[in-house]
């Protein structure tokens, strides 16, 4: 499947500082062919297939700069960790992907070490959320921390793949909080799992995607002003995914722009 | 150490979330998340040749929209079919739901979870259905995931089989 990816960060209108980052990588097997015997298009093209395509985004906790670095760092590390670790990408049979999924999972234990060891104890350090999807053939690999989003659009209806680690979630499902509750409690938003925080409980899944959908990973200052139908509206769009990154982004910075906003969107095709 | 795939299938809403949740997180949430895609999670559980790593994998449940999707079977070890106790026509279509995975992955080490046992008043199958189960030779379990009857044993039977299985001279 070809892949059409673009990625947006800003600051918006009440934020000082832009603590979200992203990312959108490409790892593919480093063949860089001089001469060869070899039809040159068949081995270019077996590379090509075995790409996996990478996206991450970020959203940094703890104010004065903090969760800019926190959010950084994770990505940094998350990224380096995952490069060293490419040779899993390729082939993926049934017992690699278990152990490409561990991988995916260490990389982000290792983000929230660094962190610790880079910006403080847990507890006192700044933190993180962070989604992570790495897309290889038609599957897509999920690896998700705190409130940031993975969903998708699949003929015309919007999917969240991911759930928030928040505290009104928590307690929602607790049955503690009622709906009414969490949309009146000021902590309802309140992280209970993030990179390089006291809780760090990584969410893991996947889900199978096929041309013509889109996958979109957004920081909640997408969210905190733009609802799922206009989210699913604009995914549906035809348009590149600068485009609909970009339409993504002004009308959260027309509803608002209250927090940082980061979205990356890709689209498939055939 | 050993590590199988269990593959959680059902018609949406019978609790396989929940049960997996209660397995492994001793929780349980009241309110209702539709699952998309797969969920996956771990819990290192004993058997008689030591330990094994379950890899679970709670698959979308079939819902109006579609079906299960198959190719997240690839691989598997063993299947826990759900049944909604309450209601019946989950249990209907968990015949049905096998048929779909031993056609696309062939017969696994698998059993039923009868679940949510707690709701005793608006249980909707009997002794004709435990029948039914026997018969076919298939295993089952009654299970409620808010109050954990049955969770571990069920999982314990499965991560069994799919040992047993495994290690079975072919």
């Amino acid at each position: 499947m070809s892949v059409d990816a673009f990625g947006l960060t800003d600051t918006g209108k009440v934020r000082e500082n832009n603590e979200d980052h992203f990312v959108i990588a490409t790892l593919r097997k480093a063949v860089d062919l001089g001469q060869t015997s070899l039809e040159n298009g068949l081995l270019a093209g077996r590379v090509r297939e075995s790409a996996a395509h990478l996206f991450v985004v970020a959203d940094g906790v703890g104010g004065h700069s903090g969760g800019e670095l926190a959010s950084g760092a994770a990505v940094q590390c998350l990224l380096e960790y995952v490069a060293q670790a490419s040779g899993c990408f390729h082939d993926l049979g049934v017992d690699q992907e278990n152990e490409f999924l561990e991988r995916l999972e260490a990389g982000i234990h290792r983000a929230h070490e660094r962190i610790h060891k880079e910006l403080g104890a847990a507890g006192e350090a700044p933190s993180t959320t962070l989604t992570l999807a790495a897309l290889i053939g038609q599957r897509t690999y999920l690896v998700h921390v705190g409130d940031s989003r993975a969903y998708y659009l699949n003929r015309g209806r919007l999917r969240q793949l991911t759930r928030d680690q928040t505290m009104g979630e928590y307690l929602l499902d607790a049955g503690a909080w009622t709906e009414e509750t969490a949309a009146r409690a000021r902590t309802a938003g309140n992280l209970i799992s993030t990179v390089g925080g006291t809780e760090m409980t990584p969410s893991i899944g996947l889900v199978d995607l096929v041309p013509g959908d889109v996958l979109l990973l957004c920081t909640d200052g997408l969210t905190k002003h733009v609802a799922d139908p206009q989210i699913a509206e604009v995914l549906g769009k035809d348009r590149s995914a600068s485009e609909t990154a970009r339409e993504l982004m002004d009308l959260a910075l027309a509803g608002g722009g209250s927090d940082n906003i980061t979205v990356i969107v890709a689209k498939l095709g055939e | 150490m050993i590590q199988k795939k269990i593959c959680m299938v059902g018609v949406f809403g019978t609790g396989k979330t929940c049960l997996v949740q209660q397995f492994v997180h001793s929780r349980f949430s009241v309110k209702y998340h539709s699952t998309v895609g797969v969920k996956i999670d771990r819990k290192v559980v004993p058997v008689d040749e030591g330990e094994v790593t379950l890899l679970l994998w709670d698959l979308a449940g079939r819902d109006g929209h579609g079906d299960i999707t198959v190719s997240y079977l690839r691989g598997a070890h063993g299947v826990l079919y759900v049944v909604d106790g309450t209601r019946r026509e989950t249990f209907d279509q968990v015949f049905e739901l096998r048929d779909i995975v031993e056609k696309a992955v062939g017969p696994l080490p698998s059993a039923v979870a009868l679940n949510k046992s707690d709701l005793t008043e608006e249980w909707k199958l009997g002794k004709a259905d435990d029948k039914a189960l026997a018969e076919r030779s298939w295993h089952q379990f009654t299970t409620s995931a808010k109050t954990g009857a049955g969770v571990e044993a069920a999982f314990a039977w499965i991560a069994r089989e799919a040992v047993r299985q495994g290690s079975a001279p072919s």
